[in-house]
């Protein structure tokens, strides 16, 4: 894996240089099923193409972003400061 | 002056003024300035370069430009270095490798006569049945195969590098050179990577135009790296490289690949005595004014070998050319017979002949005419030149064999990569060029967005030069004939014999012939092996060359030492600011994840009892310390631990235990509040940068109006212990720091030691303790101040060992240690700390679900009924025969009197009182559960 990121606040950057959090998902709220909250804890979408993630750039601005990448070719289409992301598709 | 060495000539590569002094495994030897290691051997007329890697021939020089690996010597202790592109130094240690006692008598040479026992697919059969052997067999199978041994000194130091040029050419022929002055003049930043320490080294002659070439790049500014050889194409694409001490990861916007190409050894028997030498070779140990023999054999077919003939007779060795065609026509011929060359044709080698160098070649003429044996010392082979097209595979190029060029080309190239030169089959110099700077102008249009198209008439021009089909010549047949072992791979000393069996034994492909018999898969990364191998696979499969393909194209296409790859990647090593002050007082340091820790100055027994009895102090530095402030700051508190504070004080401190949504235990400590909207969080010493980035990202997600400060490393703390704690506070400190002043779990600002600090009264390890926290530039003078105002009161500094005693007496726990990812706050007893009647926290919805259940484990303390034993961390807790627990703490106690501990059990077993029984290391122990701490269990002392 060696692509760059662009990072909203430092610019292209290794891909080294950031921590993964993994595709990004909602939260159930505290009075959902309990089954929502096995789904957001240990259900992974694996899309085979473009997916929301979290990154965190950790040997640069210590922000965390939203990336779009496609899990096919790892380009990345937008990656942006958290307050500035589109609402994920349902 | 050595006898090899001839006299000077115009170009020479060496310093005459300056003379080198060197070993070669022991021996003293002579060089002079300019050489390389191999070419001062060779002056000092060494032939046997090391040993073979299986058979332990001699081997010697071949290709002199860093291709094969015949010449891989052990230069000061670094193994595997190759003589022949090594510069010299004076004083260098060079030992020749897989040879004992010595390379010129190995007794390993042995086992070029049982070759029989070391068939095709060596490493599936042989010691493998019966299996119990193996064991036996397999140390002498490593000792006496392989190359050199690991270097004893540490790893190489160094650094890695990015870099982002418009443009990247790869190789510093004519091609790569043109192709880099065009792009740097259209005004693109241009980069060249060259692997040889020197420009246009693949170059037989030419060697003027190379230099008007590089002056050229250089005067339009494009960056020239040599000793830098690209040894990979990865994902982006990202061209990894290795220079001298440095890792480069290098991501151009366009890539011209002007790799040249790369000199074959041809497939006779003994092909590999040393004395058989590539055309190239010849060449660049005339530039070091070397003659590598005096009795010489050219055999080729084009002008490239007339011209080797032609310097060999310049220097005064007798030259017979064997030539492949039936009729030899052209200028060079004619030179080389007026220079007193014998002139062979239509003739090629069958053999040569020799032991420990090549002493005679047969030459077959066919027609059924016997051979004529030919005595020589040097038999130079100016065969194909193979088409370097590895790194453009890598890359993602779509290889296809093309039949005018003999060879596979790069036929579909993927965007932004171009190509020039040889790689694309072999050209003239001017054709070179031409593509050359037709690539380098593509390139730079490609990469600039105000780039011009250029000057149409010039690129007309540039076109017509380029065009035209590769040149070929015949190349010399597949194999030779006659007594001998024909290596078709000698790295990896694979016959053409191996390979007919691997073929017969069904492995005809070339991956998995690859896979079976090693071939191509040494040090040279099959760049002196990948076009016999394919045409001798093709020839024993009866396919064609086309049909038998080449392997897959994998990195490293250059052999990279480890602690290049290992750059960039260092081991963190973390001391507090009070390191030198543990340091003189004789502290036995510890790793803590990446922190030195004193793990204790004097026995551990002994400081823990100056902390029950006195007073003493640790260096707490290495928590992690955060600053949470802001408007909603409460709020993000509650929501990220299951405590509540919200009703807490200005002044107040609060334990916390951080959880996931899963109810796992993630980290825990304090938490002051500072002010409104302000605190003062610690987390464990390891859970720093996992807590705030935790921390971060809960906020980026929520959106709150809170900042958080990591301020780790910008305030040292130290933790003050016992009794006496708070009279020497009171010297130090201008609060008042009595039980009225400063209770229990309150904190404040203050000085202490005359510096503003933050004063915490906390008590992990169980006795009247205070923290505090200072800016780190002031830590020593805070220490200094402590010890000696404390010295009377018999002050001591203790470590990591006796605070792990301390707080197990407390029944305190440490995160990681006595939780793992299962643990939940309700088997570890912290029940109390869970407030499930706010409306949401991390890991609210998943303890609502474990309340319900109950836990099933839970953690509690435990002594040891035999003193004298003190169970290891990790001892079974059993029933029976059964596990049904594990000890995660345990230390000895002289407070209790014997070993205590912390274990998770069955929940029926979590009484107070009940037996335990331990297992470890074959034995047996009792313990009772103990649910009360074993040091002040009311917490009297803490809030005294």
């Amino acid at each position: 894996m060696t692509f760059l990121i662009p990072c909203p606040d430092c610019g292209p950057r290794e891909v080294t240089e950031f921590s993964f959090g993994g595709e990004s998902g909602r939260r159930p709220g505290p009075d959902e099923p309990v089954a929502a909250l096995a789904r957001y804890l240990y259900v992974r979408r694996n899309v085979s193409g473009e997916q929301e993630e979290w990154w965190f750039h950790r040997d640069g601005c210590r922000a965390w972003l939203v990336a779009r990448r496609d899990t096919r070719s790892n380009r990345i289409s937008s990656a942006v400061r958290p307050v500035e992301r589109t609402p994920a598709a349902p | 002056m050595s006898p090899h060495r001839l006299p000077p000539a115009p170009g020479e590569r060496i310093d005459r003024t300056r003379t080198l002094a060197f070993t070669l495994d022991g021996t003293p030897l002579e060089g002079l300035g300019g050489d390389t290691v191999g070419s001062a051997m060779a002056a000092a007329g060494i032939t046997i370069t090391g040993r073979s890697f299986k058979y332990h021939r001699p081997r010697g020089l071949m290709c002199a430009a860093g291709a094969c690996a015949n010449c891989l010597v052990t230069v000061d202790g670094v193994p595997n270095v190759r003589a022949c592109t090594a510069p010299l130094r004076a004083g260098m240690r060079v030992r020749r490798q897989n040879a004992w006692p010595s390379a010129e008598r190995d007794a390993g040479a042995v086992f070029d006569r049982l070759s029989f026992a070391m068939p095709a697919g060596f490493y599936y059969k042989v010691g493998q049945h019966p299996r119990f052997l193996w064991p036996l067999a397999e140390p002498l199978v490593r000792r006496v195969a392989g190359l050199g041994p690991p270097p004893s000194a540490p790893a190489l130091d160094a650094e890695k590098v990015h870099l982002h040029p418009d443009v990247l050419v790869v190789g510093g022929g004519p091609a790569g050179l043109a192709a880099a002055a065009e792009a740097a003049r259209a005004g693109a930043r241009t980069m060249l990577v060259e692997q040889a320490a020197d420009l246009g080294d693949g170059l037989a002659g030419g060697g003027a135009e190379v230099e008007d070439l590089a002056r050229e790049a250089v005067a339009a500014r494009a960056e020239i790296l040599t000793s830098t050889a690209v040894f990979g194409a990865f994902e982006g694409p990202l061209l990894a490289a290795a220079g001298p001490g440095r890792l480069l990861g290098i991501r151009s916007a366009q890539t011209v690949f002007a790799t040249g190409a790369i000199e074959q050894p041809a497939v006779f028997p003994n092909n590999d005595l040393p004395g058989v030498m590539l055309c190239g070779a010849v060449g660049r140990l005339l530039r070091h004014r070397v003659l590598p023999g005096r009795r010489a054999v050219v055999w080729t077919s084009d002008a490239r070998g007339y011209a080797a003939a032609a310097a060999l007779l310049e220097a005064g060795a007798a030259v017979t050319v064997v030539d492949g065609r039936p009729v030899v026509l052209g200028p060079e011929a004619e030179a080389a017979r007026a220079a007193g060359a014998r002139l062979v044709a239509g003739a090629t080698v069958r053999r040569a002949i020799g032991r420990r160098r090549v002493e005679a070649v047969e030459v077959g003429t066919g027609g059924g005419a016997p051979p004529q044996r030919l005595a020589c010392d040097l038999l130079v082979i100016a065969g194909f030149r193979m088409p370097s097209t590895s790194l453009l595979a890598q890359a993602g190029a779509r290889l296809r064999h093309d039949p005018g060029a003999g060879w596979f080309l790069a036929a579909e190239l993927p965007p932004g990569m171009h190509q020039a030169g040889d790689v694309t089959g072999l050209r003239t110099l001017e054709a070179a060029v031409a593509q050359g700077r037709l690539a380098g102008l593509a390139a730079a249009a490609a990469a600039l967005v105000d780039a011009g198209s250029g000057d149409a008439s010039r690129r007309a021009e540039l076109e017509a030069a380029a065009s035209g089909r590769p040149l070929s010549s015949p190349p010399p047949p597949p194999l030779g004939a006659g007594e001998g072992k024909q290596f078709a791979c000698l790295c990896m000393d694979v016959t053409d014999k191996e390979m007919r069996q691997a073929i017969a034994e069904g492995f005809d492909s070339i991956e998995l012939l690859k896979r079976y018999t090693t071939l191509s898969m040494g040090p040279c990364q099959s760049k002196a092996c990948m076009w016999s191998s394919i045409r001798l696979c093709a020839l024993m499969t009866g396919r064609t060359e086309a049909q038998t393909g080449t392997p897959t194209a994998r990195p490293p296409w250059s052999p990279v030492p480890l602690g290049i790859l290992a750059a960039g990647r260092p081991h963190p090593r973390k001391e507090t600011a009070l390191h030198d002050r543990h340091a003189d007082a004789g502290a036995e340091f510890m790793w803590a994840g990446d922190w030195r820790r004193p793990h204790h100055y004097a026995a551990p027994a002994d400081e823990c009892a100056a902390v029950h009895e006195r007073v003493a102090v640790i260096d707490v530095s290495t928590l992690g310390k955060l600053r949470v402030r802001g408007r909603q700051a409460v709020e993000l508190l509650e929501r990220l631990y299951p405590n509540r504070f919200g009703d807490m004080r200005v002044g107040q401190i609060r334990y916390g235990l951080m959880l996931k949504d899963d109810g796992v235990i993630l980290d825990d400590g304090t938490v002051c509040r500072l002010g409104e909207d302000e605190f003062f969080v610690t987390t464990t010493s390891g859970g720093t940068e996992a807590i705030e980035q935790w921390m971060e990202w809960w906020l980026a997600d929520w959106n709150l109006d809170v900042r958080v400060l990591n301020v780790s490393a910008a305030y040292a703390a130290i933790n003050i212990a016992g009794p006496r704690s708070r009279s020497l506070m009171e010297r130090i400190c201008d609060l008042d720091v009595s039980a009225r002043g400063l209770p229990y779990l309150r904190t404040a600002r203050g000085r202490v030691a005359g510096v503003e600090s933050l004063i915490l009264r906390i008590g992990f390890v169980g006795e009247l303790g205070y923290e505090i926290h200072i800016p780190s530039a002031c830590a020593e003078h805070l220490w200094d101040r402590v010890m000696e105002a404390g010295a009377d009161l018999g002050i001591v500094p203790f470590g990591v060992e006796a605070q792990r005693i301390l707080r197990l007496e407390k029944q305190h726990i440490l995160v990681g240690q006595d939780t793992d990812a299962l643990s939940d706050p309700y088997g570890a007893a912290m029940t109390w700390i869970v407030k499930l009647d706010k409306p949401d926290f991390l890991g609210r919805r998943m303890l609502l679900e474990l309340a319900e259940r109950g836990p099933q484990e839970r953690l509690v303390g435990f002594v040891v009924e035999d003193s004298g034993t003190v169970p290891p961390e990790g001892a079974a807790v059993v029933e029976g025969e059964r596990p049904v627990g594990r000890v995660t703490s345990s230390r000895y106690s002289a407070v209790a009197g014997a070993a205590i501990g912390l274990a998770w059990v069955p929940v029926a077993s979590a009484e107070e009182g009940r037996v335990l029984e331990l297992g470890f290391d074959g034995r047996r122990a009792r313990a009772r559960v103990a649910l009360r701490p074993f040091v002040d269990p009311e917490g009297a002392r803490v809030r005294s």
